[in-house]
């Protein structure tokens, strides 16, 4: 579903991304750790064909972003850090608007459904989407990827800032997608999170994917412990 | 998609405080300068046909009097208000509505409604035209300065990216959520004024075609203002630089570019001041015959051409007065000179007219302007045209009544009264303005260069292929 071959971005002399070789399949949930800097949100950004790549290629769903940019778009559902929409629409005419830029013709009862499915609270359906929190608008966000039927989902650090249960209900709703045979690519630097929903894990750095791990065999400890070596980070003894 | 977003754009529009409040505001503006404008209408409008009746009917009981004393009495000829001056007052306020008609002389037109305005007439007037050449333009940069920029601020832009989207099918979704809008405020206020005009008592001339072409140019202007507007907002980095910059082409299109354009023509093209005019045509005078001067050579040689030509030897033997005849010479000779002098300004005004076409490439206002008013039959050249209509009333008045000393007295006889009935048989002043067909093909250029701007203004939209 997600590939990238020797992937490379460089900005002026900057390495932003080295040789990224990835693969994420269906129903997998893939999360990208690693620090700021460490070439995520460019990877991301790169398969949303956003930004063209100094070499290498990456595929959507068998699809080349850099020919096929738009084609591609047609499988995949993004979310960003901060999910933004429309304040002074409601959640249904938000969820309405951008399936309808992705060619999608809803009902309304399919639009209450994959905002139900999707976690949010029906006496805000038609709240307009100011009065939302972050999780709230992620929420929405997660019914727009449901109701595009995305084969692919990119997040880019949709947990960061949400409180605990957010979080937790966040996790399951990329589950539920995941069971549906989504491929998922989250660039996080929430290590719990990451270990609760994830398929494998990868560790960046520099641009560089530097490990990889089956999420179910290794422990939060030690994944721990392995993003802080990779990070080349020392204890501070006082 | 475009129905989408032209629905989601309306929405957001719709529910945007400011916005509906400054709508509300020019909706009330524009309708207040239409109510003040009908009310000066119809003032103006009973005064002319007050005027027009009373000077008539002066002229017509004069009783028993010399014609040529008639002639220096003279009368008025009055520059109807047309109904669309209703929409557009263009120059009339400053032109003068009136010229008085005598002999030997060409009066410039008189009695302007600036004239017995106080200063404080220099801060403008709330009129319709004002309304539809500036603030409606205004209300199109508050409506669209942001239609691009606030996704890239509210971070949509990203979203919408990632859905795919046609940028094609998304501006002009955009651009019929900021079309519709000010094309139902314009629809409005031209029924309104249609309404108006098709109630007044005597609306004269008023055609529902002269409106609707009226109608035409306006929207194009509006959509020209959408275009430019749009195509800035998906240039600009941030909404305060695409408002800055909307605003700037604003200032420059209605403001500076007509004020420049007006100080370039007078400068390539001058008017010669009234002084130079009055001893200009002075000296011209000099040089031919003067009706009232029986001694001068020119008076002398025609003297002695009339009476070869009827084979007499006295001025006496003639079968008509002379001393009429040697006027109404003298008339025709005057009249060729203000011909000649107000064509010298007609070409002046013609080659103003080009400086301001061509200036127009830089301001859609320019163009938009000069079609309004010539269609309102309120601009120079209607002026232009009632003036020279009023000059040859009044070539044609001093013909009637020097023919008719002429033919009713004899040489020296300047006595002779003609019967109180007699200046009933004068036909009265009656001037029609062009007509729409000729308004239209008179004004190719105007209609050209706002078809390049309507044109050109699509054709930048058509071009954007990425927003920032």
């Amino acid at each position: 579903m997600i590939t990238t071959n020797n992937l490379t971005k460089i900005y002026k002399d900057q390495t932003a991304l080295d040789h990224l070789n990835l693969q994420v399949n269906a129903g997998e949930i893939y999360c990208l750790l690693g620090a700021n800097g460490a070439g995520k949100t460019t990877t991301i950004n790169l398969l949303l064909g956003f930004i063209e790549p100094t070499s290498g290629s990456a595929f959507i769903n068998d699809l080349d972003v850099s020919q096929k940019a738009k084609e591609t778009k047609k499988f995949l559902a993004y979310i960003p850090e901060n999910l933004m929409l429309y304040p002074s629409l409601t959640a249904v005419e938000n969820l309405d608007y951008f399936s309808g830029i992705a060619g999608k013709k809803l009902s309304k009862k399919n639009i209450f459904n994959f905002l139900k499915e999707a976690g949010l609270q029906e006496d805000a359906f038609e709240k307009r989407i100011a009065t939302f929190s972050k999780g709230m608008r992620q929420k929405v966000g997660i019914a727009i990827a449901l109701a595009k039927d995305a084969k692919v989902l990119l997040l880019d650090e949709p947990t960061s800032g949400l409180d605990p249960k957010a979080s937790n209900e966040f996790g399951q709703l990329l589950h539920k997608l995941s069971q549906k045979g989504v491929a998922t690519l989250m660039a996080t630097h929430d290590l719990f999170r990451a270990k609760e929903v994830a398929t494998r894990i990868g560790i960046m750095k520099d641009g560089q994917l530097k490990e990889e791990f089956i999420a179910k065999d290794i422990s939060l400890l030690n994944l721990e412990q392995n993003y802080l070596n990779t990070m080349e980070y020392k204890e501070v003894t006082l | 998609m475009i129905r989408k977003t032209f629905i989601k754009e309306s929405k957001e529009l719709f529910r945007d405080g400011r916005i509906r409040i400054a709508t509300i505001i020019v909706v009330l503006l524009i309708g207040v300068s239409i109510w003040i404008s009908a009310q000066q209408y119809q003032n103006i409008n009973e005064q002319y046909k007050v005027s027009k009746t009373a000077e008539r009917a002066i002229w017509d009981n004069q009783g028993e009097k010399n014609p040529h004393s008639a002639a220096h009495y003279g009368t008025y000829a009055f520059k109807p208000k047309y109904p669309l001056s209703l929409v557009d007052q263009g120059v009339d306020k400053y032109a003068g509505s009136s010229i008085f008609l005598e002999a030997h002389k060409r009066n410039e037109a008189q009695f302007s409604i600036a004239a017995d305005q106080t200063g404080l007439a220099r801060f403008g007037d709330l009129t319709p035209d004002f309304m539809l050449l500036f603030i409606m333009p205004l209300l199109i940069i508050l409506l669209g300065y942001n239609s691009f920029t606030k996704e890239n601020e509210m971070g949509t832009l990203t979203l919408l990216k990632s859905q795919g989207i046609s940028y094609k099918k998304w501006i002009f979704g955009k651009w019929a959520a900021l079309f519709l809008p000010v094309f139902v405020l314009t629809v409005v206020l031209f029924l309104i004024a249609g309404f108006i005009l098709s109630n007044l008592k005597d609306f004269g001339v008023f055609e529902w075609s002269s409106l609707l072409w009226m109608f035409i140019i306006y929207t194009t202007y509006y959509i020209i203002f959408i275009n430019l507007i749009l195509f800035i907002s998906a240039k600009a980095k941030k909404s305060g630089i695409s408002l800055v910059v909307s605003l700037s082409f604003w200032i420059l299109a209605c403001l500076a570019v007509p004020k420049a354009a007006s100080n370039i023509a007078e400068d390539t093209h001058p008017y010669p001041t009234r002084q130079e005019f009055a001893a200009n045509v002075l000296k011209d005078k000099k040089q031919g015959l003067d009706g009232h001067n029986p001694w001068s050579k020119e008076a002398k040689l025609l003297e002695k051409n009339v009476l070869a030509e009827h084979n007499v030897d006295s001025l006496h033997k003639l079968p008509f007065n002379f001393d009429a005849y040697r006027m109404q010479k003298g008339e025709e000779h005057e009249a060729e000179i203000y011909f000649k002098h107000y064509n010298h300004l007609k070409d002046q005004f013609i080659k103003q007219s080009r400086v301001y076409k061509r200036l127009a490439t830089f301001s859609p206002y320019l163009p938009t302007r000069f079609m309004s008013m010539a269609i309102a039959h309120t601009d120079y050249a209607t002026h232009w045209n009632f003036a020279d209509a009023a000059e040859n009333y009044r070539i044609a008045t001093q013909k009637f009544l020097n023919d008719d000393f002429a033919k009713n007295s004899t040489y020296g006889n300047w006595g002779y009264q003609a019967d109180s009935d007699f200046w009933k048989k004068l036909p009265a002043f009656e001037y029609s303005p062009t007509k729409l067909t000729t308004v239209l093909s008179e004004n190719t250029a105007n209609l050209s260069v706002l078809g390049c701007w309507f044109i050109g203004s699509f054709a930048l939209l058509l071009f954007i292929k990425k927003i920032r």
